[in-house]
């Protein structure tokens, strides 16, 4: 019983509950008058009919006396009386003395002056038919005067009438106490559903908030507002997860991927220290600690670039750039390296396209997708010696296309290229294929291309280039 | 040199103040930003090192107040990790040079030393020469020893620089950013190689080179 009415209570706090409320008494009010309107109007109209009823006759009789004489009245009266129903009819002399009618029994005053009487009197005594029952009258009558001091009385008896009222009023009753009952339970069932929906979803929130990360709000089929509702936290917790892993990898990669050339720095240090280094040995032994510590900050500062680029908070604003400018400078840029690892770096833009975007960075990510194909995109596997014309030469193409809608920037190789199954991975940090594994690298360029072109609303696509690799960078014209 | 350095990491500012004086400058440091400002005020610097967060006043603040009262002493600002990384804010309040932790101490030397000859008035010279190679920046000519070499416009930019800058160590990073104005490090030796085919260009048949590798910092121009 108390837990019955702690849910009652705790449904009376929710707002779905209370609207509801509101409405249906709102609507019982609204109910109320109308129906109350219409009985009063119907049961008005009644006595209307039965006021002029009792006129019209008076007038006809009246007319009759005029006419025909008082013997043609009782004669009237008399036949009136015998008829059926609610009529009450009288005529009586100047004295009192009844003539003919179905009523005798009125009280003193009625038959005393003309006019409009309504009064209470025993049916069973005085109605001519026994039959009709033992309740009470109630008679509304006319008492008009005629010539030679004959009294004539009509009316009705309007018993019948307040019962037809009373049935009224009693349906109306009934028919409120329904719609109360019908809205009631409409209102408890759209409350109960608006409810249900509200409570899976704290239910969702609550499991989440106790740290199970994969649990999802559930959606119906019916596609409500609820389901728009369930679909945007679903999406917000699948980019919070996404991010939350994100940073667990960061950190477990650091941890891993940092910890090999600290060591090897601490270990090179160390052996500067060593007492069998010559002068010479030391130098140089220093010069690549400088150069590995040199790598280390790049690592790290790539991978701040990649956290802030994610955040979407990178340096620098967007601004209007043209993308043949961009490929222009950073092609110049690489040709040369590109020459001396023996590719050949060509490139072809379209004038004129200009996208808003943070020009360093769709320069750091074009600088990323050469640098790859220049790492991993050039054959290397032919011997020293063989002639230049047979061996099929390394290309790399830069290019641009735009559409109505989409603008491309694709570096295409023709090297070994990254076998489908692996081109997602690659796209995450420190990522490296065993085959790379040789060449120098952090495992983060690719994550910074895949992040500067989610910077951009648009996507990185690793294609197939029979061979080789086509790294597409699709970014839409509107951001 | 003398140099003022505004860094609440006590730290990495012992170190650097160590590692300045090793390289022959005098440093002064003042660990917040309102003693800074005191001391940038109370004396005359070649160039400052200013941190942009620091306690008691910002650095971008301390510029701004600098370069209000005409005072034009070369600025290096640092900024630290994992703050946003804007370079337009710090050099629009003034600062001249923007570095992002963690740098390495060569890049932080080579951007100093470049700064505080950026005050003399040699950027206006129209010529620059070094040993027997002359740059006409007008005319857009290069020769050595009265004999013409002909250069791309990219190398003709890349020789300006390090001219202006002759004698000083030069780092890829600089050139990066000045010669092609972008902000980012190159994962591989693409400044090398520019820079193999630049002094094929100008020291190739000449005894005495004029471009100089500096390992572990850069390149230096100089006779």
């Amino acid at each position: 019983m108390n837990s019955w009415w702690g849910r009652i209570a705790s449904l009376w706090r929710t707002t779905t509950v209370r609207l509801t409320a509101i409405f249906i008494a709102i609507f019982i009010i609204f109910s109320v008058l109308l129906l109350g309107y219409t009985a009063f109007q119907v049961s008005y109209a009644i006595q209307r009919q039965q006021t002029d009823a009792i006129h019209r006759e008076t007038g006809q009789l009246v007319q009759l006396d005029r006419q025909r004489g008082i013997r043609s009245v009782a004669i009237a009266v008399q036949q009136l009386s015998q008829r059926p129903g609610p009529g009450i009819y009288y005529l009586g002399d100047a004295t009192g003395q009844q003539i003919v009618g179905n009523v005798s029994d009125f009280p003193p005053n009625i038959l005393a002056a003309p006019g409009e009487y309504s009064f209470s009197y025993d049916r069973n005594v005085d109605l001519e038919n026994p039959n009709a029952g033992d309740e009470g009258g109630y008679a509304v009558v006319q008492t008009t005067l005629l010539d030679n001091g004959f009294r004539l009385v009509v009316g009705r008896d309007v018993v019948e009438r307040r019962g037809f009222t009373a049935i009224i009023f009693g349906w109306l009753g009934l028919g409120v106490l329904g719609i109360v009952v019908l809205s009631a339970l409409a209102g408890g069932i759209t409350a109960n559903r608006v409810i249900k929906r509200i409570d899976s979803i704290t239910a969702t929130s609550s499991k989440i908030m106790s740290g199970n990360l994969s649990e999802r709000v559930p959606m119906t089929r019916r596609n409500d507002e609820f389901d728009d509702l369930a679909r945007s936290l679903n999406a917000m917790l699948d980019r919070i997860e996404q991010l939350l892993q994100g940073l667990k990898d960061v950190t477990d990669n650091v941890a891993h991927d940092l910890k090999t050339p600290l060591t090897r720095l601490r270990n090179r240090a160390q052996a500067a220290l060593g007492d069998k280094a010559t002068e010479e040995t030391r130098r140089e032994t220093l010069e690549g600690v400088i150069e590995e510590s040199d790598q280390l900050i790049r690592t790290f500062n790539a991978l701040l670039l990649i956290a802030r680029v994610e955040a979407g908070t990178p340096s620098g604003a967007f601004s209007p750039v043209n993308l043949k400018e961009v490929v222009e400078d950073i092609v110049e840029l690489y040709e040369p390296v590109a020459e001396e690892q023996g590719a050949r770096l060509t490139w072809s833009a379209n004038e004129g396209i200009v996208l808003e975007a943070n020009r360093e960075l769709l320069g750091q990510a074009l600088v990323n997708l050469i640098e790859n194909a220049i790492k991993y995109g050039v054959r290397r596997d032919h011997p020293e010696g063989e002639d230049d014309a047979d061996r099929p030469k390394s290309t790399i193409d830069v290019r641009t296309s735009a559409d109505a809608s989409f603008i491309t920037l694709e570096v295409c190789d023709n090297g070994p290229g990254i076998p489908e199954g692996e081109r997602g991975r690659v796209l995450e940090r420190f990522v490296r294929l065993e085959k790379s594994r040789t060449a120098a690298g952090s495992g983060l360029g690719l994550s910074l291309v895949s992040a500067v072109a989610h910077l951009h609303k648009g996507e990185l696509v690793l294609d197939d280039n029979h061979p080789g690799l086509c790294a597409r960078l699709v970014l839409p014209r509107k951001r | 040199m003398k140099i003022l350095l505004i860094e609440d990491d006590t730290e990495a500012a012992k170190y650097l103040v160590q590692a300045l004086d090793e390289a022959g400058h005098v440093t002064h440091h003042a660990a917040d930003g309102e003693t800074g400002m005191a001391m940038a005020e109370s004396m005359d610097y070649d160039v400052m090192i200013i941190d942009r967060m620091l306690p008691r006043r910002d650095g971008l603040s301390i510029i701004e107040s600098l370069r209000a009262q005409n005072d034009n002493t070369p600025v290096l600002i640092l900024s630290a990790l994992g703050e946003v990384d804007d370079r337009v804010a710090g050099l629009r309040s003034g600062g001249d040079d923007y570095l992002t932790k963690p740098y390495a101490f060569t890049e932080l030397l080579a951007r100093i030393e470049v700064l505080a000859r950026r005050a003399n008035p040699a950027e206006a010279d129209t010529k620059y020469s070094v040993g027997g190679l002359t740059l006409d920046r007008l005319a857009r000519t290069v020769d050595r020893d009265g004999e013409n070499i002909l250069l791309q416009p990219r190398e003709f930019r890349l020789l300006e620089y390090l001219m202006r800058h002759a004698g000083q160590v030069v780092t890829r990073t600089m050139l990066l950013e000045n010669v092609w104005d972008y902000h980012f490090d190159p994962q591989t030796n693409v400044i090398d190689v520019h820079m193999s085919r630049l002094r094929a260009k100008i020291d190739r048949g000449h005894d005495n080179p004029l471009l100089h590798t500096i390992r572990g910092a850069g390149y230096m121009i100089r006779e």
